[in-house]
Formats: C-alpha cells, structure tokens, sequence
C-alpha cells in the first residue's frame, strides 16, 4: 500500500500494467511527455517508495530546511493584545466607545452593538537583541525572542472554534480534509518507521471542540493519520499486549501467522499479503518503540526541572518535552494541542486576569525550555517551531448579550493575530506585518493561513501549488484553490 | 492558478492508457469530438478558456461560447485555427509562456473537425445510455448473465482467456461475504458442497436467493449507502453533541431489505414529506437530509450555518446520484463540465426553503414511534393533527388582516426600553414605528405607549407587526429573530389608575410554528409568537382580549413586550421594530366563540396528547416553509453567502434534461419545480447519470473497482469507463428491465460467469492489468473495517444477530473517549450483554471520535460524501486485530469454540481454519498451527490458552481480511 489518495491509487495500479517505456511508445499525442512534466514538478510527491513501508522516508521534491515539525496549537485562541502585539494606542482608548469605523460590516460571536475598547491589560517590554516586545506574562520566553520570528498580521475566515481550529489545520473550514501533519507525513514519510509519523499530544483537560477532524488525514489513508499519544495508558492505541500474552508468546503467533500469509500468498499471488506480513513486523517494533519513546523517566533530573515536566502527568510541559523526544527520534510531525485559552471574561477560567494567567504559566517555561533544548541538542538546525491559536481577539472588550462581563475579556478576531515559528529556516528576533494601531486589523502585509501553510510547505520542500492529490475531480491541495505566497520575508 | 487543475493531466494521461485497450487503433474518417477533440481542448486551452478562468469570454466548456471562434465547415476562416497555427508569438496560441504550440497531427485533426462542421458532444457521461446488441463473442456458452458478453468480447479483443470457475468453496465466501457481510459457516460450506454436486448450477441460484432474503443483506449493503448520505450518530461541527436519528438508519436497511426500488428509495429521501399523504417511514426518509453538520458553539450564525447544510446537500445528491462534484460550482463555473455557476444556485433553490435552520434543538421533529407497530396509528392521528392544525389556522388567521376587523394602525406612539438596548420612534408608511438602535441586550423589556384615535370607544384586540431592523435588506439577508416571551398590556385613561388588559389568545402568522404563540401571553416560559432563531420578512400576531372593553377618550394603551431568548449564548432574540394596530370589532369573539372552532381545537388537543402516548424517537426530518415565508434564494459572488447576487428559481442544468411535466399526483413538475419535481428528476428514466451511477456503484462494492474507476467523478475530469458498453447496459436493464431493483442487479451479476471467476492473481496478466480492469479474475481485495470487525464476530459465534435500534457502544480502549460534551457516555455493555457484540453498522458514529477499528481501517468518519473508500494496510491495523478489547475476546471465545469441536488438535485446528477462510487447510498449515499450539504447551501454557494464540492466529490472516 502506497501513500496515496483514491485517484492516485487508480493512477498508479493502472501505470503498474504498463512499463513506462511501453506507456511513451504508446502515447502518438505527446501525452507522455505531458505525464512526463507533471512527474519532474513533484506534483506526486507520494508516489514510488518502498511498496512494504508507506511511511518509508523519501527526499522532498525541492531543496528543505526543515525535516520536522512541532506544532503548539493553543486552543481557543490566546490574546495578542495580552502576549506579543503592544499597542500604547490602545491603552489611551481604554474604557472608551468603539469608534464606529471598527464596527461597520463586521460580524462578531458575541459582541452586539457598541462595545468598548480595552487596553493592554499586562505591561510590556522590549527583550533580546532584537528588542521585541512580549508582555510580562511569559517571562522565560522572553528570554529566547532572538530565536523566533512573529507574524502579528495572520488572518482567517473563520471567527467560530470549531471552522477556525480546522482552518489551522487543515486549511478548510469543514471537517474532512487531510491536516498539515498529514500532508508532510504522506508526502515525506517519517524518519523512524516504529513509531507513526505523525503523532499527537493532548493537554488542558479536554479534547478540541471538532476532536480528531484536526489531524484526519482527510482523504489520504488512514496511515497518514495523527495519532493520539498519552502520558497515561497505552502510549498508542493497541500498543500492549492482550493480559497474560508475553513478547516471546507474541513473536510465535506472529511467526505462525506469517508462516500462514506466505502460504496464503502461494495460493492467490496477492501482493498486498506480502505488504500485510510487514506491517505486523512493524507493528511488533512499535511495541518496544513507542512505550520507550514516551517514557519520561529516561530524562535526566536536570531537563525534567527545566521543563517543570512531571513523567506520568498530562501537562503541556510534559508533551513539550515528549515533543523533543519524539523529534530527536525522527518523528516527521509532532501536534500538541492546549485547551483553555479562550479569554471571553465570562468567568473566571475564561478570563484574561485569571485563567489566561494560569495558562501563560503552564506554558511559558516549557516552551522556552523546548526552544533550549532543541537548540543544544543541534535539533533547531532542521526542526521547526510553530506556536499559534486558530484567530485573535478583539481589542474591544466583549459585550456578551448587551451587558456588562464580571470578568476581564475579549471577543474572537479573525482579521490579526500572532503566529511564531522559530528554529530551521526562519529569521530569528524578527517581525513580520503590523497591526493597525490598536492591533485590529493589518497595517501592513497581511499573511493568510493558506500563506503560512505554504511558508511551511516551502520549508519542508514543496511548492504548495503542486502538492496535490487528485480527489472528488479537482487538484486538492493544503492552501486551497485561492492563490496562496510563500512569506519570503520571514525566511533565513 | 496554473497547476490548480493538474488533474486534466493525469485524465489525459489514463485516457491515453486506455485508449490502447479501444476498438481500432486508426484513426476513424469521422472525428470524434469526445475521443479526439476534447482531449485536445483539455490539454492546450482548458486552463486559460474553461470553466473557471474564461480569458477574453471564451469557454471550450460550452458550445456556444466556442462557437465565437468556429465557423464551421471552414477551418480557415475559423479564429481557433488562425490562432493555433499564427507564427506570431503575440498571436499564436497558447502562448509561447503559458504551453508548447500545438502538434502538427492536433491542428490538422481540428481542422479536419471544423470542415467536417464540428459537430459537439457532451462529455460522455452527459449523453443518455445508448442500448446495444450484446457482442458476439468467441464462446458463447461461457455467457451465463447479458453481462458476460460484455466482459468475454473485451477480453476476446485482448485475446485474454477468462480465468476458469472458481472452486465452489471460493465462490461461496465471496457471494456470501458480498451478500450478508460475513462468511459462511463451515455448515453452510459442507451443504452447499453437497448442493452442488448434486444439483449443479441450481444450488448457485438457490444460495443466491436465499442470501438475498437475509436480514444480513440490508444491514451490509446499508453501509455502502451511509458512506454516500453522511450517516452520523452525532451533529459535526461545535460541540458535535449526539444526534438522535438511528431511525433513518434502519429505514435504510428495511428498504434494501424489502427491494424498495432505487426510484422510489430515492423520491422518498429527498421528497418524502411531499408525497400525497405521507407515511412515517416516508417521513423518517427525508432525515437523510438532515445529516448536515450543524453548529452548536455558542456565537455561531445560524444563518451561516444552514446555509451550510443547504449547500451540502446539494453537493450531497450530486455527488450520490449523479457522480459529478458539484463543490466546485459554488465558487464558478465548473472548470470542465458544462455547468455554469449559477446552476449551483438553481439547484440549491430546490433545498432552500425548509424549515430547519441550524437550531440546538434540531427542530423540526418527528416523533417516530420506537415500535414499528405503531407506524399506522401514529401516522393517522398526525395527519389528522396537521389537518386541524391548518383548517384551524386558516380560519382563524383571517383575522390577522380582515376588513371586518377594520384595523387601525397607530401613528402615534411612544417607546422605551431597559438594560442597555436603546429604542426610538419614526412615522414610516403613516404609522408608528419604534425599532432599537445599536447594542441590544438580552431580556431586554420594550414598553410602547400608544395613544387611541379619538372616535375608538372599544378595544376587541391588538395586532402586533414585528419587522426586520433592516426591512429591505433581510429580504435576502435574514437577520436574528424574535421571541415575544411575554407581553402584557394595560389600559391607561386620561384621568385615573390603569387597568391591565387580559388576553385570551394570540393568532400567529404561521400554521405549524415551532413556538406556541398563546405562550405569549404566559409569564412563566420564555416562549411566544416568534420568528424562529431568523426573520426575512414583517410578522404578524394578533392577541385577542378575553372581553371588549369600552375605552374612555383620550386614553393609552402601554403594551410590554419581553424578549427573553438569547441565541447561542450570544445573540439576544429582540423584536428590533415593530407597529401595533387596534381593533374595535367584535369579530374576534364571534369567531373564537365558533362551536366548530372550539370542538376542532378540544378534538385537536386531543388526538395531541392521544399521540405524545405513542413511545417515540424524534428525529430531525425535512419540512417546507409556507409560501408566504419562503426564503428567496441568491447567487453567492465567489461563494460567499454575505455577497448576494441575482436571485435565482430553482432548475437543473441546461446541459441536462428538463425537469419532467407535471406530475398529476403531487402537482410538482416543471412549472412548480420543488423538490419532488427533482426527486423525479433524477429518476424518470431520462437522466443519463442516475442508473450509470448506481449500477457502477454497486458493481465497484463487488468487483473492487468500478466500470468507472472515479466512482465520485463522471465529469469529464473523472476516468472514462473500462467497459462502456457494459456500463450501459447495466444501467438499462437496472433502470427498465429490473424496474429499479437493486436486488435483481446484484442477483444477475453475482450469477455471472465474470464474477464466478478464480480469483487467484494470474502472472502473466499482472503487468498488463494488475487492476483487473479486464475483469479476467475473479475479485479479490481487503474488506471494509465494519466487515472486518464482523467477521471475527461471527466466527468466533459472539455475534448478536440483533436487528435495528438506537447505536451501542461497544468496548473501546481507555482514554479514547473524551467527548467535547461530558454528557454524551459511551457506556460499554457487560461482558455476555449482546449489545457488545452488536454488528458494526449498530456502533455509535461520533463525527469527532471516530470508532478506532473503523478509522485504522479506512472507514470515512462520515462528515461528507464519500463515495468509496480507500484500502490501506498498516501497522496499526495490526495492533488493532491483535489486541484491541474486542478482537481479543473474539480470540478467546473463538479459542472455546474449537474446544467443542473434537478432543482431538487436529479437527480443531482445521475446524478453525475452515471457519476462518471456508477452505479447507493444506498440511503445512494444519502443520503451522499444530506446531505453535505445540510449543505453547511445552511452554506449560493451559490448553486453552494455546488454542486462544492458535485462534489469534487465524483471526488476524490475511484470508479472513480478504474476499
């Protein structure tokens, strides 16, 4: 089995009847020399790799500068206004009505007529040599500013959870398509062939509103998939073995069981029997490597302290340290998910004087202790950081149903927020894009997500544009069929 | 732009591929413009003048806009031949940046084209089936189904041999796989043995017979249909919080089951509810429709949102009946078919004016009666509740602008309002008008002050009006609604105290609303007369006082109105304008007074309560708007529905039929195009993709791959047919010959001879057809999750055979189950409780957690259309079937079964085996088996133990994932 869609599965069983050489012959219009184009733009970046393995690690088409990927998604959008994007406009215009202008055409979750402004609600200071502003909310990271590079003008479709979270990932607003994690792992396969390439850590209590849509892999096969590990239980899904079944019982039934395929094969000449006995090879791998992958305790005392890690917790700084683990291990993507950032001020959790503090603390030293490590371990060379929410907030306070909130908080804003990357590829200590004075919308270069997408493609090796599968007759790709850029200005 | 619509390359590059296996490679005198001409188009022009991209207003998508650079019958004088073979590099085209020129035998054979008078075809798929004479082929007697002549004539023309019989073993696991979703028993292997040496071919037809009246039959083949409506268990998109809606989903097996013809299943899922008379069934059939994802999270539009599931179901039909991906059609013109954009909007006219529209509560309901028994009863006291309910409102109704009621409209009036919702009064049309300003706050409280002409002496009733802030604009774009929660009124004379005014009823502008306008009137719910969650246009209710009472000069009436619904923790439902007319008739009594009224409503409220006895489940189903509320529905520029452009009415492509007459019996047709007239559409005989579709559908389940490979794309993007002949055949004969029965089309395929084949894989004819296009093989492929997970089931004799009911939660590992909203349990039944070992097609589908087996096997998580899935094979396949809970326990109950088969290994283990794959082990196997059972027991492993790691063995072959 192939790493490939329906489409390309028709394409490439039907090219197998034919070699290419009869294929060309037979081709009296040029066709061949069309298929023939279509193969030196990587537009089938997932075609020909090992028959056995489909996540077989294979050269990207183009140049990269990032091998692997860790995601740090903070679900339920975190404030810019409270993080990275200052704006001492906005503190002169605390308390006041929202100007009309702001207002016109919009569409908001929950403020309704005149809202009023809010200013920063944390203070801010320059750091670094880069002198980049971040609030006092996220002091350790501070101290690595000169390693990550902002895009304070990132824009979305989408001011609902659920729509938005997708869009993140998968680049459309409606379940069902292949996430990013999925495209890079179908495209690139993964570094260590026992463990999945693409692998998902949870933390914050509660799973995303829109669940495992986020790191589906759509309409590419389910090998593609994210897959969910945990610091508690079976690390994945199936990994241990039945009560009372030992590895050596284990390694008999398999060998039994592969006695018999070989037999079966014999008798039908079916390939995919043969691709089915090793996939239970690799299965019988990933018991040992997955378990030993999550364990924490291999750790040193010195490294768990400095990402506050806890082995045998959930905690986001547990999964940041799993994250090194699993990258350090050839892991291709690495997704972690955060709940809890959705500061409307509805209640105490939900606010940005308290649970946005909580969870700036939770998050803070473990992220700079990530972006530390994987620069000592030589990681930060191909390993690439993304730390973002799925839309911003408001600089408007949130008027919830025409009243008054009890909290401090801010309605969801899809038109800027803040996305940073930081290690392979990127400027570090830079900005990219500036917001209007009160960090609403975009002063200057907007970046769409299809735009980051496609800065992270690019990274990776591929054009976004010819990264694509044929599916439901139309060319599918990451960035959709609006045109999407490269962020060349954000690139080292 | 450019590589967007690479696919045209790749199509190209299989119908060249394809074009080798074609009758005669010459060139025919006569060109064929689908064989020779599109493909050129498609490869040189198509990305700059097609569907989406039309530079200078030229399509080569269309005829008619190609035929601005065609003159026909002279090529020279043609702008297309002019510009193709220009030497000019400004003129030539393509050009020189965008593609190489065209070949030397291209131009000529386009020129050949236009002398010729370039006569235009559809695309293939567009063009109706054409009946053919069944080939002559090399042997006759091989043909045991009109079918094999088809297949045996394209393999004569590769000089192929068929592979010969299947062994009848191998030929009864593959029908009964196919047939019921799980195999057959060893028993079931032995008498068919028997049968067939006794009988011969009968014992093949009986056994096909017999399969196809297994209740197995329908729950099978009622996965193949769900993966194309979406089956869900759970809403999608928000909190994806659990839908109540396994009513459909029985209904679906009942109706294979029972052959329920393909016109018929079809007309009743998409128009159900406008069937004469309507059964609950047919009712339960239209929720097809509403397994749209809807949104539950707080702040979300609703208008947005149904605007979502509107246009969804119409890609949903396109997709399922017609294999054309209709998606694209929302933003423009469909890059290669001949559909224009705003056909997308024409068509989802058809869907536009139901009554759901993203509510949490899922209204409209029905409450279906959980024992089919009770179907009839419930069905005649709703239609006789319906009945009522509208001669009721239509006399009552009358009152809302009768001249006996001699409205007068108040022009004068003053507003205030609480919290922060501001509101202010204006003299639009001649009467008062207050409407709010800005923020609105929920609960917000209106009081209006009206004063009385001078002549009123009397006051029988109050009308209100409750119109849009935005009258003009909400015609298109609906905004929030309303909700009167309560309203109060009292009487204030010039001189002294004010009395409140007492009502006795509120007549709404609706016949079925979804709120009670009488709760108006009732302090203690939040309920009222109500635009429910949006409003287009004014609304109107009149609440009648209990008595007339005499009104002194120059007095006031102060009229509270209570807004005390919020949408979605978000949006305030606030009567945003409004103006209020009086009455002084005494019509209102007459008529409430009406005996025949009240002996209607006490029968009404009757039969009501009589129906909410019947124990139900009440599903989401479709249900129109009336008339005068349908929605109006636009183009949407680029497919944004915030950017409205021309209105449209509902119609289907020009490039397609015509919708069909009218129709006698429902009143739909082409001059009231609704969507029975679709429904009919798709299935009157005249549509060329219905019958093609489905056939290639259901021949694609049985042979791995279907006629046409693209099962989800018979555009002219998609792979053209293998056997196109065939194909139409088969759709002829489903659609008259079978008269739409599915079961007499898998009844003659699966007793063809072509089907019948061995299916072991032929050496020599793996390089030229390792897909088995030529169909010389037998099928042999993975199976689907559901029958993977069914087959351990059976065999290890822990299946529930269990029909029908709401999903069961079968056991999954800890940890997974962490749904968005704690409320929704997965409450795994007891070990021995049959509902853990229910078939798959019972298990529980939550959009956002999907079931793991199902999705490490490729199952679709069900969020859209899916028209056939993938196979693919990886290592967490392999930790699924050897230690997930279920397959486990299947081990080990399997492992107790072979205990009871003999005291001896050997008949266990082939017992086992047999079981397992219906053939009988070879001695190496029965060796294998035998060995590791050996050493498990030298290892001091219990008995039973051993023979569970002999059952996991068997359990997790590729023969038993295997057809």
């Amino acid at each position: 089995m192939q790493r490939e869609n329906p489409e390309q599965q028709l394409i490439r069983q039907a090219l197998e009847s034919r070699t290419r050489r009869h294929f060309l012959q037979n081709c009296a219009t040029g066709l061949g020399s069309l298929w023939m184009a279509t193969q030196a733009s990587g537009a089938n970046p997932g075609s020909g790799h090992d028959r056995q393995n489909p996540l077989s690690p294979t050269p990207p088409p183009l140049p990269a500068r990032v091998k692997r990927v860790i995601y740090l998604h903070m679900v339920g959008a975190p404030s810019q206004l409270e993080l990275f994007d200052y704006k001492p406009e906005l503190n002169a215009l605390d308390g006041k009505d929202c100007p009309a202008s702001f207002l016109e055409g919009k569409r908001f979750a929950f403020i309704n007529g005149t809202p009023k402004m809010l200013g920063h609600q944390y203070k801010f200071q320059r750091h670094g040599e880069s002198g980049m502003w971040v609030s006092e909310q996220m002091p350790h990271l501070a101290n690595t500013v000169d390693e990550i590079c902002f895009i304070k003008t990132v824009q979305t479709e989408q001011f609902n959870h659920g729509p938005a979270q997708l869009m993140v990932h998968t680049g459309a607003a409606q379940m069902g398509s292949p996430s990013i994690g999925s495209w890079v792992t179908w495209g690139l396969g993964s570094e260590n062939s026992d463990l999945p390439g693409f692998i998902v850590l949870l933390s914050g209590g509660r799973l995303p509103r829109v669940g495992k849509a986020l790191w589906s892999s759509g309409f590419l096969p389910s090998v593609y998939q994210g897959v969910q590990c945990r610091s508690q239980g079976d690390p994945v899904l199936n990994v241990s073995n039945p009560e009372g079944v030992t590895r050596k019982r284990r390694r008999q039934v398999l060998d039994t069981l592969e006695q018999l395929n070989r037999e079966s094969h014999r008798q039908f000449g079916d390939s995919e029997t043969l691709t089915r006995i090793a996939q239970y090879e690799m299965a019988f791998r990933m018991q040992t490597a997955a378990p030993e992958a999550m364990d924490l305790n291999q750790e040193s005392a010195d490294t768990l302290k400095s990402y506050g890690a806890e082995p045998g917790k959930e905690s986001f700084a547990n999964n940041c340290l799993l994250a090194r683990r699993l990258v350090e291990k050839g892991v291709r993507f690495v997704q972690l998910f955060d709940w809890g950032w959705d500061t409307h001020g509805s209640n105490q959790s939900e606010s940005l004087n308290h649970g946005f503090r909580n969870k700036c603390s939770q998050t803070d030293k473990p992220i700079a202790a990530l972006l530390q490590d994987l620069r000592q371990r030589g990681l930060m060379e191909d390993t690439l950081v993304v730390w973002g929410g799925e839309f911003g907030r408001t600089p408007m306070r949130e008027n919830r149903m025409g009243g008054t909130m009890a909290f401090m908080g801010r309605d969801h804003s899809p038109e800027a927020f803040t996305i940073w990357l930081a290690g392979a590829g990127v400027k570090g200590g830079h900005s990219h894009g500036v917001t209007d004075p009160v960090g609403y919308t975009p002063a200057e270069n907007p970046v769409q997500l299809r735009d980051l997408h496609a800065t992270i493609l690019h990274l990776m090796g591929f054009n976004h544009e010819t990264m694509s599968v044929p599916f439901k007759g139309l060319n599918q790709r990451l960035t959709g069929v609006k045109s999407a850029k490269v962020v060349g200005d954000i690139l080292s | 732009m450019k590589s967007a619509y690479l696919i045209t390359l790749v199509t190209l590059v299989l119908a060249g591929l394809f074009s080798d296996f074609d009758l005669g490679a010459e060139e025919p005198s006569p060109i064929d413009f689908t064989r020779q001409i599109r493909p050129i188009l498609q490869a040189h022009c198509l990305e700059c003048h097609g569907g989406v991209k039309q530079a200078a207003d030229l399509s080569f998508v269309h005829r008619d806009a190609a035929k601005a650079v065609i003159v026909a019958g002279k090529p020279q004088e043609s702008l297309l031949i002019q510009r193709i073979t220009s030497s000019d590099s400004d003129e030539v085209m393509p050009p020189p940046e965008h593609g190489s020129p065209l070949s030397p035998t291209e131009i000529k054979t386009l020129t050949r084209w236009i002398e010729q008078s370039a006569p235009w075809q559809l695309p293939w798929a567009y063009e109706p089936p054409v009946k053919s004479d069944a080939p002559n082929v090399s042997s006759p007697e091989w043909c045991q189904q009109s079918l094999d002549r088809y297949v045996l004539a394209r393999l004569d023309q590769e000089q192929i041999a068929p592979a010969r019989q299947a062994p009848p073993w191998q030929w009864l696991r593959r029908v009964t796989l196919d047939l019921t979703g799980v195999p057959p028993t060893p028993e079931a292997q032995r008498v068919f043995l028997s049968e067939v040496s006794k009988h011969g071919h009968m014992a093949y037809t009986n056994t096909v017979d017999q399969l196809l009246e297994s209740p197995a039959f329908g729950e099978r083949w009622a996965s193949v249909w769900l993966d194309q409506v979406r089956y869900a268990d759970s809403r999608g998109l928000g909190a994806d919080g659990r839908r109540e809606i396994w009513k459909y989903r029985d209904w679906v097996i009942d109706a294979l089951n029972d052959d329920l013809p393909f016109d018929e299943f079809t007309i009743k899922q998409i128009a159900g509810d406008l069937l004469p008379d309507p059964t609950i069934n047919d009712l339960v059939a239209t929720s097809v429709n509403r397994l749209t994802q809807t949104n539950e999270e707080g702040g979300t539009d609703d208008e947005e949102f149904r605007i979502n599931a509107v246009l969804d179901r119409v890609s949903t039909v396109w997709q399922t009946w017609q294999g054309v991906t209709f998606g694209c059609v929302q933003c423009h013109a469909h890059p290669y078919d001949p559909i224009q954009h705003k056909d997308f909007y024409r068509f989802a006219a058809f869907f536009n004016n139901t009554a759901d529209c993203d509510l949490n509560q899922e209204l409209p309901l029905l409450p279906v009666p959980l024992d089919p028994a009770d179907n009839l009863k419930a069905n005649r006291i709703d239609r006789h509740v319906d009945a009522l309910q509208q001669s009721i409102w239509e006399r009552e109704s009358t009152l809302l602008d009768s001249k006996d009621a001699n409205w007068r409209v108040v022009d004068q009036m003053q507003a205030a309002s609480d919290k922060a919702t501001r509101v202010e009064v204006e003299i639009r049309e001649g009467r008062a008008e207050y409407y709010t300003v800005d923020t609105v706050s929920s609960n917000t409280e209106i009081t209006l002050t009206v004063s009385l002409e001078p002549e009123v002496q009397r006051l029988t009733a109050i009308r209100l009006t409750i119109a849009p802030g935005n009258p003009e604009k909400a015609k298109a774009d609906s905004e929030w609604g309303f909700v009167l929660s309560h309203v109060q009124a009292a009487l204030q004379p010039a001189e002294g105290e004010s009395h409140p005014l007492t009502f006795t009823r509120v007549i709404g502008d609706e016949p079925k609303p979804f709120k009670n306008p009488d709760d108006s009137l009732n302090g203690k719910t939040n309920n009222g007369f109500a635009a429910y969650s949006r409003i287009h246009y004014p609304r109107t209710a009149v609440f009648i006082l209990d008595s007339p009472i005499e009104v002194p000069r120059g007095s006031q009436i102060e009229i509270k109105i209570r807004n005390g619904v919020t949408e979605l923790g978000a949006f305030p439902l606030i009567a945003k304008r409004g103006h209020v007319a009086i009455s002084d008739r005494p019509i209102f009594h007459q008529l409430l007074n009406d005996p025949s009224l009240i002996q209607d409503r006490q029968t009404l409220a009757a039969r009501q309560a009589e129906r909410s006895k019947i124990p139900s489940s009440r599903i989401p189903i479709l249900m129109e708007r009336p008339d005068h509320l349908r929605r109006p529905t636009h183009v949407f520029t680029r497919g944004l529905f915030l950017t409205k452009g021309e209105e449209v009415q509902a119609g289907v492509p020009a490039a397609l039929p015509p919708l069909p007459g009218r129709n006698p019996e429902t009143g739909s047709g082409a001059d009231s195009p609704d969507r029975m007239a679709l429904a009919n559409w798709l299935v009157n005989g005249k549509n060329p993709l219905t019958a093609r579709v489905t056939v290639n559908r259901i021949w694609a389940r049985l042979f791995g791959i279907g006629i046409v490979a693209t099962e989800e794309d018979f555009g002219s993007s998609g792979q053209p047919p293998s056997h196109p002949h065939l194909l139409d055949h088969l759709a002829l004969q489903f659609q008259n010959d079978f008269q739409w029965s599915m079961k007499q089309l898998i009844r003659s395929i699966v007793l063809s001879s072509t089907y019948g084949q061995d299916s072991r894989i032929r050496p020599e004819l793996q390089e030229h057809d390792s897909q088995n296009r030529l169909l010389a093989r037998g099928p042999r492929f993975r199976m689907p999750a559901e029958m993977i997970r069914d087959n351990a089931l059976f065999v290890s004799g822990l299946m529930s055979p269990q029909m029908h009911g709401p999903p069961v939660h079968p056991p999954i590992p800890a940890g997974i189950w962490k749904p968005f909203q704690g409320g929704d349990k997965w409450k795994t039944p007891e070990i021995g409780d049959p509902n853990r070992y229910r078939k798959s097609i019972y298990t529980y589908t939550k959009r956002s957690i999907p079931f793991p087996m199902f999705a490490a096997f490729d199952a679709p998580s069900r969020e859209f259309c899916t028209p056939r899935r993938l196979r693919s094979n990886t290592p967490l396949q392999a930790l699924m079937t050897l230690n997930d809970p279920t397959f486990v326990e299947c081990s080990q109950a399997f492992a107790k079964q072979l205990q009871t088969v003999s005291e001896d290994l050997e008949p266990r283990l082939r017992y086992g085996f047999l079981a397992v794959t219906t053939r009988e082990a070879t001695k190496p196997e029965v060796e294998a088996l035998s060995d590791l059972y050996q050493q498990c027991r030298l290892e001091k492993t219990s008995e039973i133990d051993a023979l569970t790691a002999v059952a996991s063995v068997l359990l997790n072959l590729d023969e038993i994932m295997s057809k």
